[in-house]
């Protein structure tokens, strides 16, 4: 019986406008955002090279120069675009995107100017993500919105059930029919678009991609399904399917659109961290406690040679300083990440945020991405410190006063290029990328069986005359 | 007869249960979205009151010309409460420096505290009136004609002597009267939280422009009630019509507007950044050579020792305690380098401006594009009724240039570069010799700069050269005894405010648009009606 039920559910869906509405429309989308992935792609990653090129060059000319001006000098690095943005930018645009570090200390992170048009107003790229989060949940509750409701009102449910069949199959039926309609429209949209990206070079496929795109498809039914169990709960919660469909869209509007840009506002009001001003005024005030209460002469410059007394003053100042900056603006920093991480937990209530925190954790990009370069890049420092303090020790015209800011009294002697470590990000691992998806995934199973029982429970109770 | 069935209308659609979810939706959302916003402006307010007295902080506690570099700071803007537009993303604050052009504004907002929290957007009044007036138009719309098909009374109706016009003008305006209440409702609510919020004011300009956003609201309703009858009188069941509004209505609302920035950042390229980064060093980096050049060439002073010196970005300067000729050579610099770094501002201009426009041109086409869509074409005339449009912060932010021109032509008039003012506060009546100098700190131990330098060179304690240096202490040696200067000459940036006609200016043939759009729709539905089968 439930075989019957499942075939008449999907064939009904099938042949319906709805249907063919949903699988136009889709396709167009996924047709168009793959086209502009081609066009703007190769152009994105031109400029990241040369970019990047531009920064080798700056570190060769470094070495070539003096070790110790290699150590010391600031550098950008700034995350390349991904090639698999496709499925998902996760807002990479609007995120810290650039790290600021030296051989002493990873400085910070900014959005690196230019990364996007200030003249354009906000907007969700137009990707994988975008498509599921906002068409596929939409889709999904068109599908069921009606499926108790509608058939009530054409009195089909009534003889449907005075047949041999239990209410709780007939609404596995419909929510399982309703859930492969919905993917029936996904796939092809999926393969087209994988088939345009590939054949014109902007990714290549292997097997981390067809990881990533299996996961993607996975977490779009899973954000299906929940949607369908939403869809499901507004049919039993209503006698008509007006009312169902109001409920249904309401819904909608909620999850996909209300609370995840809520986001700002919950975060400043629920999880408020230090302002700016203050972190920068009590950084600065830590310098000048240190400025003022270190040995006189400490400021004085002639860098003309290493070993005059005052290089050893300014370099035991000069490091104070660092590690007072670096403990204030840390803390700071560890604030940043723990306002954002709790305010999307929070916002992962809604099914469309959660799903969005998913397919990011499972193409490695966005936030969780920024954590791990972040976390890398202070491994990388260290060992960047370790190779020059080694490099210094080997000089023995260096009086080895380290001096994390000047390029004054330590090693002087230029450093072949090839021997100097480099950082270049490494891939998210599977492990890496499970343990912040975990969380998320667990949320959309969760709320699915809880909505779907809860269906189940008022289509029990559903009056179905 | 038209009154009568738009009566009718009304008081079917009022008590159906749309009207109760729609109402509710308002209720709920619209006061909430508010609220957002008018924390939000509290902060920005709060925050501009902070910088506001620090830049004047600033340009009160000054002693050299050299100092005197004002900063803009630009007032949040009010209506940003019902539509943020750009204005969470392009800054607040200019620096009016004589070396560089203004380019973009900085102090954005959304990035202030914490730079991942740029990634989280937020919705505001426009939105949600986008999103809901254009629902609850076409749900109040698309079974106007199917569903009394579909109950036989449309059939009943045409039998008497009613036309179809009046027909369907009775059921437009049976809609709009029951829309009307909630647009209104929905203005008056937010009007209220203004209102009650004892910090917030508006004036008679904003109050003005509030009732633009609500007459442009009001015709993009009529909008999206056209579009609902004319899918309901192409179809001839109310659920082919539902299905086929609600596709458009994703499609307009939400996926035309982000597809048409999409597009227009892949297809309308900008210029890159980094070249103009690039492009603007070379600048700076030739300017800096002839600098170098200047300095080489002017007279070297007789003791080239600073006693007191503080410098920064832009020409900054701050001497005391130089010897007479060392204070001439900073002043002949000064006079020489201050006017080369204003022409090398000129010359960057150019390209600067080539990437400002390449980005204006990439807005344009998203602009251009989101026209497809009524509800493009809506959020484009509300921010600019609220002032948070680009048009509106260009034309800011070209005052905000031309304030620098004013300021560049103040300071010219002054003949300030050449003077030592620009440089120090010590009258050029108190400047001293090298030699009166070290005599005058070490106390007459030392008659001349060679003597004591002879001295320092065989000493190894370097600490014991400067102590010696401050045997004596002189009273022009530090700022603490200057006055602060007197600016009250200086021009002061007034940014114009934003009228009703200054702001709908540039929106004037959008909302023509979106005008005509609507007419053409009523006319098409007219016309689709005429022809429809009613039995």
């Amino acid at each position: 019986m439930f075989k019957t039920i499942l075939k008449r559910e999907i064939l009904h869906n099938l042949y319906s406008l709805r249907f063919i509405l949903s699988l136009v429309l889709i396709l167009a989308v996924f047709i168009a955002h793959s086209l502009s992935f081609v066009r703007s792609h190769p152009s994105a990653l031109n400029s990241y090279r040369e970019s990047r090129g531009l920064a080798v060059k700056t570190m060769q000319k470094d070495a070539s120069g003096s070790a110790t001006r290699l150590a010391v000098t600031q550098r950008n690095y700034d995350l390349r675009p991904r090639d698999n943005a496709f499925i998902a930018d996760a807002k990479e645009k609007f995120l810290p995107n650039s790290l600021v570090f030296s051989a002493w200390n990873v400085f910070g992170f900014q959005n690196k100017s230019g990364s996007s048009n200030p003249f354009l107003p906000s907007y969700d790229e137009l990707n994988w993500m975008f498509i599921a989060a906002l068409i596929i949940s939409f889709v999904t509750f068109l599908f069921t919105f009606d499926a108790v409701s509608g058939e009530k009102e054409s009195r089909t449910l009534a003889q449907a059930l005075s047949n041999s069949v239990s209410r709780g199959t007939l609404l596995f039926g419909k929510y399982l029919s309703a859930n492969l309609s919905v993917m029936l429209i996904l796939v092809p949209g999926v393969l087209i678009s994988l088939l345009i990206v590939l054949s014109t070079g902007a990714a290549s496929w292997n097997g981390s991609l067809a990881g990533e795109a299996a996961a993607y498809l996975a977490a779009a039914g899973l954000l299906t399904a929940v949607m369908a169990a939403f869809g499901l709960l507004c049919s039993v919660l209503a006698r008509n399917s007006n009312v169902s469909l109001l409920l249904a869209l309401s819904a909608w509007i909620l999850f996909a659109v209300v609370i995840p840009n809520s986001s700002g506002f919950l975060a400043k009001n629920l999880f408020p961290i230090e302002k700016a001003e203050t972190v920068m005024k009590r950084s600065n005030k830590a310098r000048e406690d240190l400025s003022r209460a270190a040995p006189p002469g400490s400021w004085m410059m002639n860098s003309g040679n290493p070993f005059l007394p005052q290089h050893e003053l300014r370099a035991n100042l000069q490091r104070k300083l660092l590690a007072a900056e670096k403990q204030i603006r840390d803390a700071y920093y560890l604030n940043m990440f723990r306002q954002f991480e709790q305010t999307r937990r929070l916002i992962a209530i809604s099914p469309v945020a959660a799903f969005e925190y998913l397919i990011e954790a499972s193409v490695g990009g966005g936030y969780q991405r920024f954590r791990k370069v972040w976390d890398d890049l202070h491994i990388f420092q260290i060992q960047f410190q370790d190779f020059f303090t080694a490099l210094d020790a080997k000089d023995p015209k260096s009086p080895h006063w380290f001096n994390p800011s000047e390029d004054v009294s330590t090693t002087r002697l230029p450093v072949p290029f090839e021997t100097v470590p480099q950082f270049t990000e490494r891939s998210m691992s599977f492990a890496d990328r499970f343990k912040p998806a975990f969380k998320y995934l667990i949320t959309l199973i969760l709320m699915g069986c809880v909505v779907y029982f809860t269906s189940f429970i008022l289509f029990v109770r559903y009056d179905v005359r | 007869m038209i009154f009568h069935i738009a009566k009718k209308e009304f008081l079917n659609n009022l008590l159906s249960a749309r009207f109760v979810i729609g109402f509710l939706l308002c209720l709920v959302l619209i006061p909430f979205s508010i609220l957002i916003n008018v924390d939000d402006y509290r902060d920005q307010a709060n925050q501009y009151r902070l910088d506001q007295a620090a830049a004047e902080k600033s340009l009160k506690e000054i002693r050299v010309y050299s100092a005197l570099r004002p900063q803009i700071i630009f007032a949040p803007e009010p209506l940003g409460i019902f539509g943020k537009g750009i204005s969470a993303q392009v800054g607040n604050k200019v620096w009016i420096h004589l070396g560089e052009m203004p380019l973009l504004a900085e102090g954005i907002a959304a990035t202030r505290d914490n730079r991942f929290l740029a990634s989280f957007f937020s919705i505001d009044f426009v939105d949600i009136a986008a999103i809901i007036f254009s629902l609850l138009a076409l749900l109040f719309s698309f079974d106007a004609l199917t569903r009394e098909k579909e109950n036989g009374t449309l059939r009943l109706q045409m039998a008497n002597s009613l036309s179809r016009s009046k027909l369907l003008a009775g059921k437009v305006v049976g809609i709009l009267m029951t829309l009307l209440p909630i647009l209104v409702f929905c203005f008056l609510l937010g009007s209220v939280v203004i209102l009650l919020s004892g910090d917030l004011s508006f004036t008679n300009s904003e109050w003005g422009r509030l009732a633009a956003l609500a007459f442009a609201s009001l015709i993009y309703l009529a909008v999206f009630i056209f579009i609902g009858l004319l899918v309901s009188s192409r179809t001839k069941s109310s659920v082919t019509s539902l299905v086929l509004c609600l596709f458009l209505w994703v499609l307009l609302v939400f996926i035309v507007p982000n597809l048409s920035s999409y597009f227009a950042e892949s297809f309308v390229g900008i210029q890159s950044r980094d070249n103009l980064d690039r492009v603007l060093n070379d600048f700076d980096r030739s300017t800096l050579e002839r600098i170098a050049v200047v300095e080489k060439n002017l007279p070297r002073p007789d003791w080239q020792m600073s006693w007191y010196m503080s410098s920064a970005e832009d020409g900054y300067r701050e001497l005391y305690g130089l010897s007479a000729s060392y204070f001439e050579w900073e002043r002949q610099r000064a006079s020489a380098v201050e006017p080369m770094r204003i022409d090398n501002a000129d010359k960057k201009w150019g390209p600067q401006r080539a990437y400002l426009d390449s980005l204006d041109r990439q807005a344009r086409a998203a602009d251009f594009m989101a026209m497809i869509s009524p509800a493009g074409i809506f959020r484009i005339i509300a921010s600019a009724s609220c002032g948070t449009d680009r048009a509106t912060h260009q034309k800011r932010m070209d005052e905000v240039r031309r304030y620098r021109e004013t300021f560049v032509r103040y300071l010219q008039g002054k003949n300030i570069f050449a003077s030592t003012a620009y440089i120090t506060p010590t009258p050029p009546s108190a400047f001293r010799t090298a030699d009166a100098l070290v005599t005058a700190r070490t106390g007459g131990k030392f008659k001349s700069v060679k003597e004591y330098d002879d001295w320092a060179s065989n000493q190894k304690d370097f600490r014991a050269r400067w102590a010696v240096l401050g045997t004596v202490k002189l009273p022009n040696d530090r700022p603490d005894g200057f006055p602060y200067l007197t600016v009250d000459d200086m021009p002061r940036f007034t940014g114009r405010a934003v009228t009703v006609f200054g702001a709908l200016e540039g929106s004037i043939l959008r909302l023509g648009l979106i005008l005509f759009e609507s007419l053409i729709l009523f006319a098409l539905a007219y016309i689709a009606f005429i022809k429809y089968d009613v039995r």
